[in-house]
């Protein structure tokens, strides 16, 4: 039973890139171990930090999308509260949401169809068509732009 | 479902803003003292269905100044994004991305 995870991490900021990439290797490691693979990984480099973390006030932010068992994020979870670079993790499970998310955005965009042609128009929409509010491409570049500024 | 919603919205946000109360007092301020403009869940407006804990510019909005959650019935999310945006923010808080209090 393989499922999707989302593994992110504060490495202290004394940490030296090195250190981070090695970081990353264990991960892969215990991943490989337990029959998992790391589908991404994504540094978002050093943020401050919104509350004091012990003497911390920045920290090197790591995400990382796990494909893998229970068992291995278990692992991963047990070998990141031991390490002494990290300060924080978190472990989110991320499929079941997106399977959720994906069948929301398809039911909006089957409807919205199903409405057009009721309407006599084509099930697309036409460039340049309608005010703002009629926008059917969900995924608009908003969130996208969101994002990059983040990191 | 979500097509009313929406066509509700876009009336409501064009009617007028909150400012517009003093200018609006006529028959209508005497009938109900205070005009409030219709409150529309941000979600299910503008259609944002992944609310992530990784996307900060989306949740601070939600957490003033006290860095407390905006109440529903102050913000108008519905209850199901209101779930979502609190499990959101409780993993932002988790990983510093969010403060948990200020000061």
């Amino acid at each position: 039973m393989t499922r999707k995870y989302e593994l992110v991490y504060i490495v202290s900021p004394e940490a030296s890139d090195a250190q981070v990439a090695e970081l990353h290797t264990q991960v892969e490691q215990i991943a490989q171990r337990l029959a998992g693979t790391i589908e991404k990984t994504d540094n978002w480099g050093r943020r401050k930090l919104a509350y004091e973390i012990g003497p911390h006030k920045e920290g090197t932010y790591v995400l990382e999308t796990i494909n893998g068992s229970g068992e291995l994020m278990k692992e991963i979870d047990r070998r990141l509260k031991v390490s002494d670079l990290i300060i924080r993790h978190l472990v989110v499970r991320v499929d079941e949401e997106e399977t959720v998310i994906e069948r929301v955005r398809n039911r909006r965009t089957e409807t919205m169809r199903r409405r057009r042609v009721a309407r006599g128009l084509p099930p697309d929409r036409q460039p340049g068509e309608g005010q703002r509010g009629d926008v059917d491409d969900d995924r608009d570049d908003r969130f996208d732009l969101n994002e990059g500024l983040e990191r | 479902m979500n097509g009313s919603k929406r066509s509700f919205g876009g009336g409501g946000g064009g009617r007028g803003k909150t400012g517009a109360q003093g200018a609006q007092q006529g028959k209508d301020g005497q009938r109900r003292p205070m005009f409030r403009r219709r409150k529309v869940c941000k979600f299910c407006a503008d259609k944002i269905d992944d609310i992530n804990y990784k996307d900060t510019k989306l949740l601070m909005p939600f957490v003033p100044e006290r860095a407390k959650i905006l109440p529903r019935r102050i913000s108008g999310t519905c209850a199901m994004h209101q779930r979502k945006l609190r499990t959101a923010i409780m993993r932002a808080r988790q990983l510093a991305l969010i403060p948990y209090t200020a000061e």
